[in-house]
Formats: C-alpha cells, sequence, structure tokens
C-alpha cells in the first residue's frame, strides 16, 4: 500500500462513507421486498437480488433496502413496495428480475412510477 | 557458568533453554529491554525461578538483583510453577459489590487452595485480581483467557468442569 | 462497491465477548450462508457499545434496532423474523427496567439517548480493526489538519482554549501540560500514552482502545507535533489483550498508510511509536512510575521536580496523557476549541466518560457533558437501583476517590463539584451502592487495595496504609475501640500530606469520606456492635436476624420447622417478639430484603414461615407473674409498643397498668389494619396472653379526660407513653372540612368502630370515592373502600415505585380493580351543597431529587383536571395527638409534634419519670419498629429502677434450651420463593376474610429448605 497525501484520505473518506451511509440512518427511498413463504416461492429472492445488483451497480447510497412477510396477497407475489419520503407509498405486483431493473432505474432514481405494474397506492404502509 | 546452565536444565528441557536465549538476544541493547524479556520469558517457560532470572542478568548485563527486583515487583511475574490452568477471581470494586468475595470463597472450597497457590495435580492455579474491566458482567472468573461473567457460586462446578 | 442491504454491528469487546459474542457469531455467518443471504446482509464486528451488562448486542441497520442478551440458539429465529420477515424479534429487545416497556431502538433507550457521546463517537459504529472506516468517520482529518494548517503554538493554544482536562485523574490542563513540554529544550521527546487503567470498577479506556483505537493514535500524532516529538509509547496493562491486539492492528494499518513512521501524509513530519505492556502494578499509573516502569526497572514514583515536561523518560522532556484525553484531541482540532468548550461547566469543559457500575440497573459506559447531576447519571441513564433497593452512594475516583451519598444526588458532576463532596474525578469509575453495602467495609476494601499496591518507596504510604487498615479491619470485626474514628483521621491527614506520589496521597479519601458522611455507622460499629447493612459477619449470626430490629431468631425457627418441632419454634418466636402472629401477617420483613437467598433467587419467605408457627403449633400456656416489685408502671397507649413494655416489665414482676382511650386494645393494629390483613381474634389471642401474665389493661381511658394527667403522675413511679399516631395529616386545600372527606385513620378507625353499620350501608362512601396518598394507610383505606362496593381511585402525587406502601400491597389492590393515577396532586374540593361532589387535581412532573433519594413532584401549570366523587380519603400521613401532655409537665414536645428524648438515651423523655415509644416518638413507623421500641424502653425504666435501688441489674432467668438442628444439603439448587395461597380476586369482593390463606406443611417445608443456615459456621 502506497503512503497517503491528503487526497487520498479524502477519496477514502468518501468511498467508504457511502458503504456504511446505511447506519447513519439517512435514506431517500424505502424498497421493500415481500418475502413470507409465498414470496420467496414465486421468486422474491431473485427480485431481491436484482435489486442488490442494481443498487450495487448504480452507486447510491440513499436507498434503503428491506424485507417484510406475506401481505396477504399471495397470489400476486413477488410484491415489492417503494416509499419515496415524504410521498406515498407503491406497491407492484407480480415483479420479476427485469421489472424490478426497471422499476429500480426509473420509479426509484428518476421518480416516474411504473403504472402498469402498480398493484395499489395509498398511506397504507406495510410494517 | 556450567553449572547454572545445568541448574536450568534441571527445570527446563534444551529447546526452553535456547527459546529463553533467543528471548534475550533479541532484546539485548535496547534500553528498558528487561521488562518485555521477562515477559516473554514467562509466557515460553511458565514462571521465573532464580536460574532464569541469572540467565536473563547474564544475558541483559544487569546485575542479578535489579532482575530479581523486577521480577518480584510486577504482580505479573511468578517465580514458581504455575497449575495448567490458571483460576483468576476478580475482586475489583464492582466484582466485590457485586459478591466476588463470595464468589472466592466458593472457588477455595471447591478446588481446595488459597490464593496464590496451585493444586497438587497442577490442573489449577488459584489468584485473585484488581478489576480486569469487564465490571458490567461482575462478578466475574477469569479461567485462562476465557472471561466467565455473572458468575454464580452455584455454577462453579459447571464451569470449572471445562477445564481439565 | 458491494452493497449490502444491511448492516450487523456485532460488539464484540471484552465484555460481550465474555458473554458469548463470538459464538453468536459463528451462528450468525452459519445462518446467513443457509439462507443464502451472505450477499446482502454485512456482519461487521465492532468494539464496546458500553451497554456491557446486556452482551452481547447487536445492532441491526438501516432500521437501528438492538437486540441484547442473544444466545447462539437465537440466530435462526432472529434471522428468520427480523432479516426475512422484516418483523422486529420482541422477546430479544431492551426492556427497561422500571416500566418493563419494550424499546426497539438505540437512539429510543434511555442509556443511549441521554448521553453526548463525543470520545466514544465511534462506538459500535465502526469495525475497529478497518482503518477505512476510522477514516469514513473523520479518521485523520484532525491530524491532517494539524501537520498542513497549524503550527505547534497553535495546537497548543487550540487545546488550552478548548478547556480539556487530563481524564486521567488530576484533571491538570492538558494544553497546559503541553506547552510546558514545548518549552523544553533538546531533539529528543517522548508522548507518552497511559492506558494503564488499573482503578477498579473503571474501563472507559479499555472501551476506547477495543472500539476506537485510531483516536488514541491520531491524538498521540498531533501531540507530537505540538511539542515536537518523534517517538512515543503507550503503556497498556497486559490485562487488556484484546486492547492491546487491536492496538498493534490499527498501528500496522497506520504505518502502512503512511500516517505513522517518516514523512507522515507527505508532510516531512515523523512520528513513531510502540506499544509497551505493563506487568501488573496499580502504581505505574501513576506518572513518574510509569516512565520508570518503562525504562525497564521498579515502576516506583520519584520525587517531582523535575516535572516530565522537563525530564521525564530516560530523562527527556516528556508528556503523559490518559487514553480518553487524547481521544478527545483530534476532534478539539478539527472541530475547534469553541465547539468543544460549548457543553459543560465553567472550569470543566467537554464530557466525561463514566463506567457505571455496582448496584445499578443499567451497567456500562456513559458519557455525558460535564456537570450533568449524579441522580441523572444513576436513575435516568442507569436505570435506578436492581430489587427497588434504596440508593446509598456512589463511590467516584476508585480507591482514591470518595462516596456521594443520596443527600447530594443533584449535585452536577465536575472537577470541583466533586473535590467539594470530598471524592475525585478520577478516570471516572462510578460504583453504585445500595442500602446493602457496609460504608466501614467499603472504606476497609479500598484500604486493602492501596495498602497492597503501595509501591513501599516512602514511610507515610507503607506503613500508613497498614496501620489504617488494621484500624478499620478491627472496626469491621467488632474490634473496634473508643477514639478509633479520630486516630483514622488524625493517621489520614499525616499520610495525604506527606507521601511521595499520588497513590499515597489519595488512598485515605475513601476513609476520610466515609467518615464524613457515615460516621453513624462506623459508631455503630464501634459502640453498639452493629452492621446495619448487614455486610461485617464478625459482628452478627446472620443477615435477617441482623436486620430485625428485635434480632428474632430466624435460621433458627426456620430450622426448627424443618425439624417438625413446632411448639419450639413457637417459643423462639415469643423470646423476642409477644406479637408473633400479627408480625406474620403485617411486618414489613426487614430481614428478607438482607436475605443472602436473594442474592441467588429470591429471598425466604420468612414473614410467612412465621405465620406458619404460630397458625399451626399450639399455643403455649401463659401463667400469671406474680408482683414481686413495689414500683408502680403506667403505660398509655394500648399498641405494640405500649404492651410490649406492659409484659416485659410484668415478666419482671412489676405492676403494669395499661390506658387505653378506644374501647379495645391494639392501637393502630385494632383500628386501622382492616381484618382481611389480620384477622380480629388472631390479634385479640395475643392482647389476651398479656393479660394473662397480670397486666391490666383499662380501655375507655382517656389520659387528660376520664382521668387527669396529675393524678397519673402521682399514682405511678414511671410512665411510658405510646400513644401512637391517630391523627391524619390535612392536605391544605380548600374543601377539606366538607361531608364527605375523611382522614384515612379516621376513616378506617369509623369503619373498625361500626362495621356492620359499615357494611349494611347505613354508613356510606358513595359510588366514587378518591384515596389521596401512597403510603399503606391509603391502600387499606382503599381495599376497605372497594370492598364496601365503591369504585376507587387512588392519586398519587409522585410514580408508583415511589410508593411508601409495600408492593405486595399496591399489587392487591390493583388486583381487586383499584386504580392508581399517578404524578396528580389534589388542589381543591368542589363544594355542593356542604358535601363534596368531586375534586380538582393538578399533574405533576418529576424534577430534582430530594434528601430521600426521590425525584420531588413538580406542578404542570395548565394541567388542571376535576374528578367527579362522592367521597375522599385523604391518607397522606399521619401525626400523633399529644393534646393530653400539659404544657408544664416537662415533657418537651418538638415541631414535627413528637416526643423529645432526653440526651443520650433511646426513650427518657426530657421528664426522668416519662419514658415515650412507638409513633408519637418516631412518626408513623411499623409494627416492628414499635416492638423494639417497647423492649427498649422496658430494659430502660427497670435499670433506673434498680440504679435508684442500688440494685444489682436484671438478670434474665434462665431459659429452656432448645436445641435447633442443622441439615446440610448437599445440594441446594435455585428456586423462587414459594408463593403464598390467596383468596381469588372475586371472593375478596364485599368480604373481610382474610385474603392469605397461609402456608400447608408441603409450602412451609419446601420454603424451609431454601434456607442457606447464615447462622452455621461449618468448619
Amino acid at each position: 500500500m502506497a503512503k497517503l497525501n491528503i487526497n487520498d484520505l479524502k477519496s477514502i473518506k468518501e468511498k467508504v462513507q457511502k458503504e456504511t451511509a446505511l447506519r447513519d440512518g439517512f435514506y431517500r427511498v424505502k424498497v421493500t421486498v415481500h418475502m413470507g413463504t409465498c414470496g420467496i416461492a414465486s421468486g422474491a429472492k431473485e427480485v431481491m437480488d436484482s435489486l442488490m445488483s442494481e443498487i450495487e451497480e448504480s452507486g447510491v447510497s440513499d436507498v434503503m433496502v428491506t424485507t417484510s412477510g406475506c401481505m396477504g396477497l399471495c397470489s400476486r407475489e413477488p410484491l415489492v413496495t417503494v416509499e419515496v419520503i415524504n410521498q406515498e407509498p407503491i406497491k407492484y405486483e407480480y415483479v420479476n428480475p427485469n421489472k424490478m431493473r426497471q422499476i429500480f432505474r426509473r420509479h426509484i432514481l428518476e421518480g416516474e412510477i411504473q403504472t402498469p405494474f402498480v398493484l395499489a397506492r395509498g398511506t397504507e404502509t406495510v410494517h | 557458568m556450567n553449572a547454572e546452565h545445568s541448574e536450568l536444565l534441571k527445570e527446563f528441557t534444551a529447546e526452553e533453554v535456547a527459546t529463553l536465549d533467543e528471548i534475550i538476544a533479541r532484546h539485548k541493547g535496547t534500553p528498558g529491554g528487561l521488562i518485555p524479556v521477562l515477559e516473554e520469558a514467562q509466557v515460553a517457560l511458565g514462571y521465573l525461578p532464580a536460574s532464569v532470572q541469572k540467565r536473563v542478568a547474564k544475558g541483559l548485563n544487569l546485575p542479578v538483583s535489579r532482575v530479581y527486583g523486577v521480577v518480584t515487583f510486577y504482580s505479573f511475574f511468578t517465580m514458581t510453577p504455575r497449575g495448567r490452568h490458571t483460576i483468576r477471581v476478580c475482586l475489583g470494586t464492582a466484582c466485590y459489590v457485586r459478591g466476588g468475595k463470595a464468589l472466592a470463597e466458593a472457588i477455595k472450597k471447591e478446588v481446595g487452595i488459597s490464593e496464590g497457590e496451585t493444586t497438587e495435580d497442577r490442573r489449577f492455579t488459584f489468584e485473585s485480581v484488581r478489576c480486569l474491566g469487564a465490571c458490567g458482567l461482575g462478578p466475574v472468573v477469569v479461567i485462562n483467557d476465557d472471561v466467565h461473567g455473572r458468575m454464580k457460586p452455584s455454577k462453579l462446578t459447571e464451569v470449572l468442569d471445562l477445564y481439565s | 462497491m458491494k452493497v449490502f442491504r444491511s448492516h450487523l454491528l456485532l460488539c464484540s469487546g471484552t465484555g460481550c465477548h465474555a458473554s458469548g459474542s463470538l459464538a453468536v457469531k459463528k451462528e450468525l455467518v452459519s445462518e446467513l450462508e443457509k439462507r443464502g443471504l451472505s450477499d446482502e446482509i454485512k456482519i461487521v464486528e465492532t468494539g464496546c457499545n458500553g451497554f456491557c451488562a446486556m452482551g452481547p448486542i447487536m445492532v441491526i441497520y438501516p432500521e437501528g434496532v438492538v437486540y441484547m442478551m442473544i444466545k447462539p440458539s437465537d440466530i435462526p429465529e432472529l434471522v428468520e423474523e427480523h432479516l426475512v420477515k422484516g418483523r422486529v424479534l420482541e422477546r430479544l429487545l431492551y426492556r427497561e427496567p422500571i416500566t418493563d416497556n419494550i424499546i426497539p431502538t438505540m437512539q429510543d433507550i434511555p442509556f443511549f439517548a441521554l448521553q453526548n457521546v463525543r470520545v466514544l463517537r465511534n462506538r459500535g459504529l465502526i469495525d475497529p480493526e478497518k482503518i477505512d472506516e476510522y477514516i469514513a468517520r473523520d479518521g485523520y482529518a484532525g491530524m491532517a489538519k494539524a501537520l498542513t494548517e497549524m503550527t505547534p503554538d497553535q495546537i497548543v493554544q487550540e487545546v488550552l482554549d478548548s478547556g480539556l482536562r487530563g481524564r486521567g485523574g488530576a484533571g491538570f490542563p492538558t494544553g497546559l501540560k503541553w506547552k510546558f513540554a514545548a518549552a523544553s529544550q533538546g531533539d529528543v521527546k517522548y508522548v507518552l500514552c497511559n492506558a494503564d487503567e488499573g482503578d477498579p470498577g473503571a474501563f472507559m479506556d479499555r472501551s476506547v482502545l477495543e472500539a476506537d483505537p485510531h483516536a488514541v493514535l491520531e491524538g498521540m500524532i498531533i501531540a507530537a507535533k505540538a511539542i515536537g516529538a518523534h517517538s512515543g509509547y503507550i503503556y497498556c496493562r497486559a490485562e487488556y489483550p484484546l486492547a492491546i491486539h487491536r492496538l498493534n492492528v490499527a498501528i500496522n494499518q497506520a504505518k502502512e498508510y503512511g500516517l505513522l513512521g517518516k514523512d507522515i501524509l507527505g508532510t516531512g513530519f515523523d512520528f513513531d511509536l510502540e506499544i509497551y505492556q505493563g506487568a501488573g502494578a496499580f502504581v505505574c499509573g501513576e506518572e513518574t512510575a510509569l516512565m520508570t516502569s518503562i525504562e525497564g526497572k521498579r515502576g516506583m514514583p520519584r520525587p517531582r521536580p523535575p516535572f516530565p515536561a522537563v525530564a521525564g523518560l530516560w530523562q527527556k522532556p516528556s508528556i503523559l496523557n490518559n487514553v480518553e484525553t487524547l481521544a478527545n484531541i483530534a476532534q478539539i482540532i478539527l472541530r475547534g476549541s469553541a465547539w468543544y468548550a460549548s457543553v459543560g461547566t465553567e472550569k470543566s469543559k467537554g464530557t466525561k466518560v463514566f463506567a457505571l457500575t455496582g448496584d445499578v440497573n443499567n451497567v456500562g459506559l456513559v458519557e455525558v457533558p460535564m456537570g450533568t447531576p449524579l441522580g441523572a447519571i444513576v436513575y435516568d441513564i442507569g436505570g435506578g437501583i436492581p430489587k427497588g433497593k434504596r440508593f446509598k452512594a456512589a463511590q467516584l475516583g476508585g480507591p482514591s476517590g470518595g462516596m456521594i451519598p443520596i443527600q447530594h444526588l443533584n449535585a452536577p458532576i465536575d472537577y470541583e463539584k466533586v473535590a467539594e463532596l470530598g471524592a475525585i474525578m478520577g478516570s471516572g469509575g462510578m460504583i453504585v451502592m445500595d442500602e446493602d453495602s457496609c460504608a466501614v467495609d467499603m472504606a476497609r476494601f479500598f484500604m486493602e487495595f492501596c495498602q497492597e499496591e503501595s509501591c513501599g518507596k516512602c514511610t507515610p504510604c507503607r506503613e500508613g496504609t497498614k496501620q489504617m487498615l488494621e484500624i478499620l479491619t478491627n472496626i469491621t470485626q467488632g474490634k473496634g475501640k473508643p477514639g478509633d474514628i479520630e486516630l483514622l483521621e488524625e493517621m489520614a491527614s499525616i499520610i495525604k500530606d506527606t507521601s511521595l506520589c499520588g497513590l499515597g496521597q489519595t488512598a485515605p479519601n475513601p476513609v476520610l469520606s466515609t467518615i464524613r458522611y457515615f460516621r453513624k455507622e462506623y459508631e455503630d460499629h464501634i459502640y453498639n456492635h452493629r452492621c446495619t447493612a448487614g455486610v461485617c459477619s464478625a459482628l452478627f449470626k446472620s443477615p435477617c436476624q441482623n436486620a430485625c430490629p428485635v434480632e428474632m431468631d430466624i435460621p433458627s425457627y426456620i430450622a426448627l420447622i424443618r425439624d417438625g418441632r413446632l411448639e419450639d419454634a413457637y417459643k423462639v418466636l415469643l423470646k423476642t417478639n409477644p406479637f408473633p402472629s400479627v408480625c406474620g401477617r403485617v411486618c414489613d420483613h426487614k430481614c428478607q430484603s438482607k436475605c443472602r437467598r436473594g442474592k441467588t433467587d429470591e429471598p425466604l419467605a420468612i414473614k410467612f414461615l412465621k405465620r406458619f408457627i404460630t397458625d399451626n403449633a399450639s399455643r403455649p400456656k401463659i401463667e400469671a407473674v406474680p408482683v414481686t416489685r413495689k414500683e408502680k408502671i403506667a403505660v398509655i397507649g394500648a399498641g405494640p409498643a405500649g404492651l410490649t413494655v406492659a409484659k416485659d416489665l410484668a415478666i419482671r414482676g412489676y405492676k403494669v397498668t395499661v390506658f387505653e382511650e378506644l374501647s379495645e386494645a391494639g392501637g393502630m393494629l385494632r383500628w386501622a389494619i382492616p381484618a382481611y390483613r389480620l384477622p380480629r381474634d388472631i390479634l385479640t389471642k395475643e392482647i389476651d396472653d398479656i393479660r394473662a401474665l397480670g397486666v391490666e389493661i383499662k380501655c375507655k381511658t382517656r389520659v387528660g379526660k376520664d382521668i387527669p394527667f396529675a393524678k397519673l403522675e402521682s399514682e405511678f413511679d414511671y410512665i411510658y407513653l405510646a400513644p401512637g399516631a391517630h391523627k391524619s395529616q390535612k392536605m391544605g386545600v380548600p374543601g377539606e372540612e366538607l361531608n364527605g372527606v375523611y382522614g384515612g385513620v379516621e376513616f378506617l378507625r369509623d369503619f373498625n368502630a361500626n362495621e356492620t353499620a359499615w357494611t349494611t350501608g347505613e354508613k356510606t362512601l358513595g359510588t366514587k370515592v378518591a384515596v389521596i396518598g401512597g403510603g399503606n394507610s391509603a391502600i387499606d383505606a382503599a381495599r376497605c373502600a372497594a370492598r364496601l362496593g365503591s369504585d376507587v381511585t387512588i392519586l398519587y402525587r409522585r410514580e408508583r415505585n415511589d410508593m411508601p406502601a409495600a408492593i405486595e400491597e399496591i399489587i392487591a389492590a390493583e388486583e381487586e380493580g383499584i386504580k392508581i393515577e399517578f404524578l396528580v396532586a389534589p388542589l381543591n374540593i368542589v363544594d355542593k351543597g356542604g358535601k363534596v361532589s368531586g375534586i380538582t387535581c393538578r399533574r405533576m412532573k418529576l424534577g430534582e431529587f430530594d434528601r430521600s433519594g426521590r425525584k420531588r413532584p413538580i406542578p404542570i401549570e395548565g394541567s388542571d383536571f376535576t374528578l367527579g366523587i362522592d367521597s375522599i380519603i385523604a391518607a397522606i400521613g399521619q401525626v400523633p395527638d399529644l393534646s393530653f401532655v400539659p404544657k408544664d409537665s416537662g415533657i418537651s414536645v418538638n415541631k414535627w409534634g413528637t416526643f423529645d428524648l432526653a440526651e443520650g438515651s433511646a426513650s427518657q423523655t426530657t421528664n426522668p419519670k416519662f419514658y415515650a415509644g412507638g409513633d408519637a416518638l418516631t412518626g408513623p413507623d411499623t409494627v416492628i419498629g414499635a416492638i423494639a421500641a417497647g423492649h427498649q424502653a422496658a430494659i430502660d425504666i427497670d435499670a433506673a429502677i434498680r440504679t435508684q435501688n442500688n440494685e444489682a441489674p436484671y438478670e434474665e432467668p434462665e431459659e429452656e434450651k432448645i436445641i435447633i438442628p442443622f441439615v446440610l444439603d448437599e445440594d441446594n439448587p435455585e428456586a423462587p420463593q414459594t408463593k403464598m395461597p390467596e383468596l381469588h380476586g372475586h371472593e375478596r369482593k364485599n368480604s373481610f376474610i382474610e385474603v392469605e390463606l397461609g402456608f400447608t406443611l408441603e409450602d412451609a417445608l419446601k420454603e424451609a429448605t431454601r434456607c442457606l443456615r447464615c447462622d452455621v459456621e461449618v468448619e
């Protein structure tokens, strides 16, 4: 490892800060992948993997990913809820890895709700 | 030289003596090297009897009295052989307030020796120490390097059985 | 960049290691692997997060949920619930010790929320073995600024301006220390870090080194730049292997990055350092001794001057700073001295880390601004004292410090205040002690520590500590002598003034501090051979007996129960207690709070066992004692104090007459305690036994009305005054005189006198009743009112755990449907045609601590509300009615309306013919307290008579010898207290039948077997 100078110190800081930003509890978008037994059986895990790789590729640090159990609509799984802070949550149905990538790029990054996949919108949140 | 060497060999193997010499050689000439030498020697040999102290004194070119003075000053060093396992009961204030004294009594009863002694079968050496900084878990017993927190006399047998 | 949806921050400080965090981690790794989650979820091992008592601890981000006391077997469920299903796993969350509320996230747990972390800012947040994570949180930025933008003078000035003072103990301004060293001439200087944390009970340095080692390195580099040093040492105790390991990792990483070594950050500045392992000697925490130790010699202090800033290690200019001090430095440089000084007090700036340990619910590391009140640390952050015990004192500064007692809970903790109170800040060890700690024993403990750790170089410390220890040991063994306290004080001042180093100079502090605040405890040990805390076991047979005001021989009667000898057990009871069947029901059982069994699982149910004997043994036959003495004794008041005096004196051959105003004897036992707690026939039998001895009890005879005071004075030789406290205190609110407002004892007395009228509805409280107060009388009144069919609400101005009533009574009241409103006080009573129709109350909040260690209620303006009610029972306290005592009697009554005693006597009033005891002397107290007072007065009256007659002192007649069996249980497995069988809630409605049914034989044997027989010494 080469000796650092002041600029190196700053760039390490910026890079690692992104990786650990999660621990500061700050985020702009919260994505919930519903992973009950039914969700996993219908492919929620693959949806999660595609979401994680999208986040990784894009380098964003303000998206929080969380999971929750079955929300009762097993027939429409996999389900994903996207909640941009201060906006109503949007629930997407029948999500697959491709749709997930599209939702990530268009909705999460650019703010454009992907209407064709939407199951419901509204203030109802899943705990 | 020979007399001293054979005295050492009564207690330690030739290999152990060689390790000791290596430790001494590594620190020779470093100012303040005596304590690190003794620390390493104690880890390697288990204890520091007079024969070892003489060897160290000679090696570092110090009077034996200086070495002896240091060995007896610091509680880390011991001049007698120790048990395979060291039981240290913490009698720091936090542990004391939470029942460390009763625990020490129970250990005494359990292993049949007093503080500072080693069992005849060399299984245990029993000591008390001042605060290990694990006050959150008091009372604490440390066996070798394992910290056993929130100890009760009733849990002792079970814990000691882990060390044969 | 690898992204994870969740970070699991698992604490792996020494504390959590010891509680098994390694096994938890292993299980976690394999569980994540098994479920294919390893790519989404990252495990980070952090340093100590300070809440050591609850380890192993794991925080899950981004939610910030904290799980505590995790076992490996919890992991599959935890992963399934939290990480897969996204639900928190409640059973592993934090519970508030007092309210039992569940709190899921770190920022909401008071232990964390009320802290202000600067030194500990990275704890639990970064992986201490990854320098990048430190850098991400501004790590090495302060150093970069110091090396590139500041001159050494500017650095020193910034630290001076910040007001930072040495956190190792003495509180010397850090900037000043640096200034001196910077001014010293020489090419070779040293920066030393004192990590020889030796104060028992202090572990913040260990924690900082384990959680954030780079912060210490960064501070040292800045210090080196400031004074012009190029090498340094960290002197760390060998007892801290994990800290040493983390330091080594940190040093290597810093060297690799070029943050240590030659030409740091390309600035041309060189600094290198190494770790020096201490070999275990407390004195090496002293700066000159530490330097001598690094030089490879016996670590003995040397006289100053020369000061280390001029001639320190190897005689070169050196500075020595403590770990916590150094961990503050980078922040001060980066954020400026003004930021640093923005918290704290006038002379003590910034924050201080305390290691909060001992008898406190939340044990751990606590960082708060200087000036935070002691009570806020112990109660708000620390969660108070476990098992509902009382705070006694906090020891601050370890063996060099002192105790801060209950009356100073509001003291703002900073260097000045702590010194004023006789303690020292020290390194910040704060050991909380409850009522079960003995001040003399603690002083002995600390003195023993100092004596063992004294290096022996100077005589006052070497010999003086030895002699002080000997005196203290003698006192704790009952061999104390008059003059010992003064001798200790004198020796303390000599040792303080003449010792060479800090160890000796501060060694007497704990002794001086305990004498200052707990002198009475010393005197109790020396003169009465009593250790009220129940610690100094040489002074008593067993802790339960020691705690009992009449020293009942508890272990013996419990052993006799096991042996099936209940008649003998009854005899043992009667030796010290004339009312065993009463006490078996209503005693406040101080004995149980000291029971050693309570340290293992739960204390013995001593009270219930006592009742079992009286319920099941045949009563010993009482025969009249012939009157053999000419002196005549009058007793005023037939309560427990008066009847005890009467019994004791009758046994000694005196003629005793008891005058009682009410229609039956018993005092509060008859007129205040309801029958569902103490059935009348039980009490009557015990009073009849006293009559049977020959004591005459004249009821319905009020002194001053039915018989003149003067007549009494002339007809009797000695008079014992025990009229009790039968008058309720006034609330002092408008409307108190209205119909439907009762005093607590007045209501109970009326109810007990006219039970039929009340139960048939001839007399009534109405539908809704408010009871004011939180003591036993309030609960008694409330439970009576509820039995009469009223809907009862208790209004209490503090919180539940402040209620003086017995906890079992509070629980029983709640079971019976009584509501308790906390933090409300009455403001006025609503008048409707001369009768109560409601009560207006104001809500309260808790403010500062009062002298009893409870928080004082403060009214909240604008929070008033009115409750519609039919009756009010005000049970906020009782006072004696001493109006029968003539002003010119020579019997002095004080401003609290109780009797004054003659100097040096425990029972004689200011008129030598009159003695006094019970509630009229002490204010409302317990039955057993009154009995103890009665015994005392009997001894004193008898002794006064014999002295006057030139007779030999009284000798007790030879007692029947009862042999106490002893069975040694090889194994006494943990088991909770045996439950008392009770009437069910619905059976209690409208009924005054006794609620507690009494132990069965099986219950009693089971419970008696739990006794640890502390009274027996087994060789």
